[in-house]
């Protein structure tokens, strides 16, 4: 059984494992931050944000000593799972740390949502 | 006088959930059945709403004029126990000014509490924002017994301090920042203080303004204290005061059951800000939101310390606030709004950091502070709730404000100092169903309009060159933000006049997708000085800047001496014919770009809201340029290409991380930021605040 977590996650409660909910692929122990089970990029900020005034501080692109993009795909089907934006270095954000205990107990006892 | 210390009251503050209900108002609301609860919250509600849109319809400053007025019941304890509001944050802040009254002045012999009083204030330790926000509140008596309070509390465009327009990115402390009135007594006997007022009005730049501001929220409270003591007349004191905290009761209990059935967890977003007021500074606002059983805890630990000498700062009491924006209007959207609510959180705040200011630090820019950090309650949010509810599982509206802040004569010679309204100008965030509505409001102001530009120009001495869709101005995604609204200002019909701007986000985002959805793009001003386009505009040139990416076209018309400026940019003076732009953004994206139905991008590209960069760049759809008609299989097959190409660059995450932790940004960033990353331990490896 899963539950869905995410537009792009779920839990498959029993295995205990992040899933992509697009195509099924197990990422990593649902204990875990998902994202260690991603494939993970940095992107090229100007392809999102391009700039578009030519020079200066000014372009409509995030300055790349302030702010870079990281992507997290799904290894099986490369959906973007999710992105983050974080100034250069900065440790990955564990934004989802659920208590999987009592997941299992909710779910179990049949209070889910 | 009885034992008052003339400084900060740190205890008051500190009261935002509901106070323990008293003896009477627990025998009391055991008696009220719920046919008459619910005629009676009905009828409250209109009594709240009457006050706001008559405060609306008297006021003067923009924000009063537009909506972003909160009008609020407070029980005699001074809980909130009903508001009409386009801004709540102001409704349950204003609870904290009347608990203090209540605390401090209603047995005060020299102040008292009585039937005709009214009582102002505007210092932001209360009211929890920045100084430009201002209350007004009035006891109601019956039979000589208080049962509770109204009021409203709105932002006044221009509160004095060392620049006009309410906000100062130049203060340095407290005492740069302006007016500052802990809750005092500004009416008597149903007749304002003119001494008071007199006084009041010498210390802004906009007299009048705020003169009429105050009789606006006077007059609401006044209209409303008549509608609550016909209807105490009507069905008794002792059912009001236990239905009024019978709506508390109930709201406290349905926030936990809405709690309760979201996934317990801890639910992380470090939020980060580029600016220091005037110049350039990386700040992070730690988010930690933890869910356990009917509760949750705001955990701001590891956020940067305070700004000194800056005005990036905030009292802990207008984060909560601000929580309570995404608590009113999104996670309990369906309850009633009040500090109920507050039932079910909890929250925690490093000392002497800049979401918990102390001493003498400024604040003046808290509301950039403040809206920086809902961003994190909005992506903690649809994380927490996708489970349970995924219909409120939503990416952020723009949050970086990129509005002008001005000061000086208008066109008729009258003293004027205040913000342009196209601060409820910005697109919503996506959402799991549906693109964000565009130029939608404001998130902390959903009820708010923009204006028309005509009412504008109108008493304010600018010709608008244009104002409209700001193209790509949200994040991208399965579905898009909200489109926000670009616009080009010309001052006009004055001399001259002090003008700048206020917000964030030239080099970080402050508008962030989720589940994917990228973010909204950068903001920041141009301005011309010694500009030709009153010219061009008087030759009807029609090449003349008609949108905001015209201005930054190549073959724009425009000439003069151009600047590009960080949106947070102190006033200077702009001469008649001077023009100035500005992009007030969209919202954030939701999910992966690929999925978006190219159709949709069409149409996008169709109405203009959208290059044709992005189509091929972000969305990858294969069109035909010139009919816009798409090739589905050619689309099918790119995206598909895509897709596979990402699994090829992307790394696993420990080859990934080993590059990645060399990076650093320079030292001139992080001026201000505190030990970087977090005092040498990484958000995902620091302990749980909570124990699960």
């Amino acid at each position: 059984m899963k539950l869905r977590i995410t537009e792009y996650l779920d839990i498959d409660v029993a295995r205990e494992q992040w899933c992509c909910n697009r195509c099924g692929t197990a990422l990593i122990s649902a204990r875990e931050n998902y994202k260690h089970g991603c494939l993970i990029a940095e992107r090229p900020m100007e392809e999102v944000h391009p700039p578009i005034v030519a020079a200066g501080d000014y372009s409509f692109r995030f300055d790349p000593d302030y702010c870079r993009l990281l992507e997290f795909y799904c290894p099986g089907c490369g959906v973007l799972i999710e992105n983050e934006y974080l100034p250069p270095g900065h440790p990955i954000t564990h934004d989802i740390e659920l208590d999987i205990d009592a997941l299992k107990l909710k779910h179990q006892s049949g209070h889910v949502g | 006088m009885s034992a008052f210390s003339y400084s900060r009251d740190f205890e008051v503050v500190q009261r935002m959930r509901p106070e323990p209900a008293t003896a009477a108002e627990c025998a009391a609301q055991a008696l009220v059945g719920d046919l008459d609860f619910d005629i009676f919250k009905h009828k409250m509600h209109m009594i709240a709403l009457e006050g706001k849109e008559t405060t609306m319809k008297l006021g003067a400053s923009t924000a009063m004029r537009w909506g972003d007025v909160a009008f609020g019941v407070f029980t005699a304890q001074g809980d909130l126990a009903v508001c009409a509001t386009g801004i709540y944050h102001h409704a349950v802040l204003g609870q904290i000014p009347i608990k203090y009254v209540v605390k401090h002045w209603v047995r005060e012999p020299s102040v008292r509490a009585r039937e005709g009083d009214a009582f102002f204030y505007n210092d932001p330790f209360y009211g929890g924002v920045h100084n430009a926000d201002m209350g007004l509140a009035v006891p109601v008596f019956h039979g000589g017994e208080l049962v509770c309070f109204v009021g409203a509390a709105v932002h006044t465009g221009e509160c004095g301090g060392a620049e006009p327009g309410g906000t100062s990115p130049l203060a340095r402390t407290q005492y740069e920042e302006g007016l500052r009135v802990p809750p005092i007594k500004i009416g008597e006997d149903f007749r304002l203080k003119e001494d008071l007022l007199n006084m009041l009005a010498a210390m802004t730049r906009d007299p009048r303004t705020m003169i009429l501001d105050i009789k606006a929220r006077l007059a609401a409270a006044r209209i409303a204290e008549r509608r609550v003591k016909d209807l105490i007349e009507a069905q008794g004191r002792e059912f009001f005061i236990g239905a009024l905290r019978k709506i508390l009761t109930v709201t406290g209990e349905a926030a936990r059951r809405r709690i309760a059935r979201l996934n317990d967890g801890i639910y992380r977003q470090p939020r980060f800000m580029d600016t220091v007021g005037t110049g350039a500074g990386l700040t992070r606002i730690n988010l930690a939101v933890i869910k356990k059983g009917d509760r949750i805890t705001l955990d701001l630990s590891g956020t940067s310390p305070l700004v000194a000498g800056k005005p990036v700062n905030s009292f802990f009491q207008g984060i909560i606030g601000l929580a309570m924006v995404y608590f009113c209007g999104w996670l309990f959207h369906d309850l009633p709004a009040n500090n109920g609510l507050l039932e079910a959180v909890d929250w925690r705040f490093p000392e002497d950091s800049m979401v918990n200011a102390g001493g003498e630090v400024s604040t003046s820019m808290a509301p950039v502070v403040q809206v920086c950090f809902t961003q994190g309650m909005f992506l903690c949010g649809a994380r927490m709730v996708y489970g349970a509810i995924p219909s409120h599982a939503v990416a952020a509206w723009f949050s970086g404000f990129a509005i002008p802040v001005y000061g000086g004569f208008n066109q008729f010679g009258d003293p004027i100092a205040d913000i342009s309204p196209e601060i409820n100008a910005t697109g919503a965030g996506a959402r799991p169903d549906m693109d964000g509505v565009d130029v939608a409001g404001a998130f902390f102001a959903t009820l708010s309009d923009c204006s028309d530009v005509e009412s504008t120009e109108a008493d304010r001495p600018f010709l608008y060159t244009f104002r409209n869709f700001f193209k790509n101005s949200y994040g991208h995604g399965r579905f898009r933000g909200g489109a926000g609204a670009g616009f080009g200002l010309m001052v006009h019909n004055v001399p001259g006049l002090a003008l700048g701007a206020m917000g964030a986000g030239a080099r970080f985002p402050m508008t962030l997708g989720v589940f994917g959805g990228y973010a909204s793009p950068p903001t920041f001003v141009q301005y011309v000085e010694g500009s030709n386009l009153g010219g061009l505009m008087a030759d009807n040139r029609a090449s003349r800047p008609g949108r905001l990416d015209d201005v930054y076209s190549d073959v724009n018309p425009e000439l003069g001496r151009r600047s590009l400026h960080d949106i947070a940019m102190a006033v200077q003076v702009f001469r008649t014919g001077d023009t100035i732009y500005f992009g007030v953004g969209g919202g954030g994206g939701y999910g992966d770009a690929l999925e978006r139905d190219p159709q949709a991008v069409m149409n996008d590209l169709r109405d203009n809201r959208m290059a044709r960069w992005a189509a091929r760049g972000i969305y990858h759809v294969v069109y035909d340029e010139a009919s816009l008609r798409v090739d589905h299989e050619a689309t099918a097959r790119k995206r598909q290409a895509v897709r596979d190409e990402r699994r090829q660059r992307g790394r696993r995450y420990s080859e990934f991380m080993r590059d990645w932790q060399q990076l650093r940004p320079p030292a001139q960033a992080l001026t201000y930021y505190g030990e970087y990353p977090d005092s040498g331990r990484s958000v995902e490896q620091a302990p749980a605040a909570v124990s699960l």
